[in-house]
């Protein structure tokens, strides 16, 4: 590595220094209460797959390259300069740690181990060594951005191929469309993933509550936040944000995308509408009785997987308590869940990266948590979950059906009697 | 449907996010440059996708289709 490119590392580094981060490098006291909290460790009990294992590798080079003790006597912290070779133990900071935060909770100075990943992943990108699938993902969600009008029609006509199936789901009111798009002052403004799965529950369940809303042109997921890249993340949200403001709509809702949620909802500075995740809005619904749902539609028992990013990360834990309670008789809770819940393991861009592999192994203890519910169906509320959660049931053998909340609230939808 | 033949017909219908786009990322290269790779969908989000990582990855998209609930994205490799 030559000096220039330590220069250049070394700048990135110091963007990230705040005084809270330079306080999660230089507080740990080494307790080790994190260090079972991961569900890699709990899966794999070795060190490397702990929260404090991987921070270590970030401070250690905090220690030498800015801090003078660091610099003067550096085998009295283990301090390393920044090299090649250092770049692959960074590598492993970043992308075997989901950015899931339990260890957080557990941790006596709340030292944020997702923060420490961001230097990481940060100095991968200024290597060129961050894996290049999410950038590459992150820059196609740009480039729709600025091409966004070459594409409407032929989208368009996609949508409304699907109402059918959202008609059959619930019948939409006289003189307005199933799926509404570009709706000037609607309520509420509804971002989907590219697949239909993530399009046509919201759809039936909105319409059945008599919802003003319009479906984004974009898709709600953030690339540029799982390759850590401060610029990226906020042009693709960008995009999702003026199109609201274009609307004039009151509210963003962000389908069952756990990193979208937390983007939006927290990454974005003040906002001139609020944001909500889907899960809120279906719950607000039950809650005003402005949908029914009929338990008997889902007679298997049921559990629920809090993803991280909209649970422990979001703070959305009860409203889907409010949804399970109308949907089944038969719920169990995963022990243990809301804030504590074990992440399902395919979190901060693993999924998209493959990683297969490490994926199954480092999640063997959410597959023994999910198997003593003796559950029939698996519910979560997030497409990065629901894909981890299906191959985890497959790898496995856990027997289960792994369904989106909003799928289960759409299929169940009755009249009001 | 212009005038070119198809090297590979590739099934993505029902994947999850963003499987798709990392498939025919992966995909493309194995076609050689100049041969066309029709991919099968049912996302309406690849209808703008798709042509959003040709702009990136220097590929062509020759056009799409929808016939009854499928899309079908007509892929150029060029690079
Ligand atoms: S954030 Fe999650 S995956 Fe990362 S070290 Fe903490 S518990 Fe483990
Ligand atoms: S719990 Fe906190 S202080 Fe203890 S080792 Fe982990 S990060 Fe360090």
């Amino acid at each position: 590595m030559d000096a220039t490119q330590k220069q250049e590392l070394r700048r990135l580094f110091a963007s990230r220094l705040t005084g809270a981060v330079r306080m999660y490098l230089e507080a740990c006291t080494h307790c080790g209460t994190c260090i079972p909290a991961c569900h890699a460790y709990a899966s794999e009990p070795e060190l490397r797959h702990s929260s404090v294992g991987r921070a270590e590798n970030i401070r250690r080079l905090f220690w030498r390259h800015f801090r003078p003790q660091g610099r003067l006597a550096g085998w009295l912290n283990e301090a390393v300069e920044l090299s090649e070779d250092w770049m692959e133990k960074v590598y492993e900071t970043a992308y075997t740690c989901t950015g899931c935060r339990r260890c957080v909770t557990y941790c006596p100075f709340g030292i944020d181990t997702q923060q420490i990943q961001s230097i990481a992943k940060l100095l991968l990108i200024g290597a060129g060594r961050e894996p290049q699938v999410l950038s590459m993902l992150a820059d196609m969600s740009i480039a729709k951005g600025e091409n966004v009008e070459a594409t409407k029609a032929s989208f368009t006509q996609a949508v409304q191929g699907l109402e059918e199936e959202v008609i059959a789901r619930w019948r939409s009111e006289a003189g307005r469309e199933a799926i509404p798009i570009d709706e000037k002052d609607a309520d509420l403004l509804y971002v989907a993933l590219a697949g239909k799965h993530s399009i046509i529950p919201a759809a039936a369940i909105m319409n059945a509550a008599g919802e003003n809303w319009s479906l984004s042109y974009f898709e709600a997921v953030n690339f540029g936040a799982f390759v850590g890249n401060p610029e990226k993340t906020r042009e693709i949200s960008q995009r999702i944000i003026d199109e609201a403001v274009r609307l004039g709509v009151r509210e963003v809702a962000i389908c069952e995308c756990g990193t979208a949620y937390r983007v939006m909802k927290f990454m974005m500075g003040e906002l001139p509408f609020r944001v909500v995740s889907f899960v809120e809005v279906i719950a607000r619904y039950l809650r005003e009785g402005r949908i029914q749902i009929d338990p008997r539609k889902t007679e298997q028992r049921l559990t629920y997987h809090d993803p991280c990013q909209i649970a422990r990360n979001g703070g959305v834990m009860e409203e889907a308590r409010e949804i399970l309670a109308h949907l089944t008789r038969d719920f169990v809770e995963l022990q243990p869940n809301r804030v504590e819940n074990w992440c399902c393991g395919g979190g901060g861009g693993l999924v998209a990266m493959g990683e297969k592999e490490f994926r199954m192994r480092s999640a063997r203890v959410k597959a023994e948590q999910v198997r003593a519910t003796g559950a029939e169906v698996l519910a979560t509320a997030c497409e990065n979950c629901h894909t981890q959660l299906s191959d985890l049931n497959e790898h496995y053998a856990l027997g289960m059906r792994v369904a989106f909340l909003s799928d289960l609230v759409s299929q169940a939808l009755v009249a009001s009697q | 449907m212009g005038d070119y033949s198809i090297a590979k017909t590739l099934d993505y219908k029902g994947l999850p996010c963003p499987m798709p786009v990392v498939k025919i990322s992966q995909d493309i290269g194995s076609v050689d440059v100049g041969e066309v790779i029709e991919v099968l969908t049912t996302d309406p989000g690849s209808l703008a996708d798709f042509p959003a990582w040709a702009k990136t990855s220097g590929n062509e998209i020759l056009e799409t289709q929808q016939d009854e609930g499928t899309i079908h994205i007509f892929v150029r490799r060029v690079k």
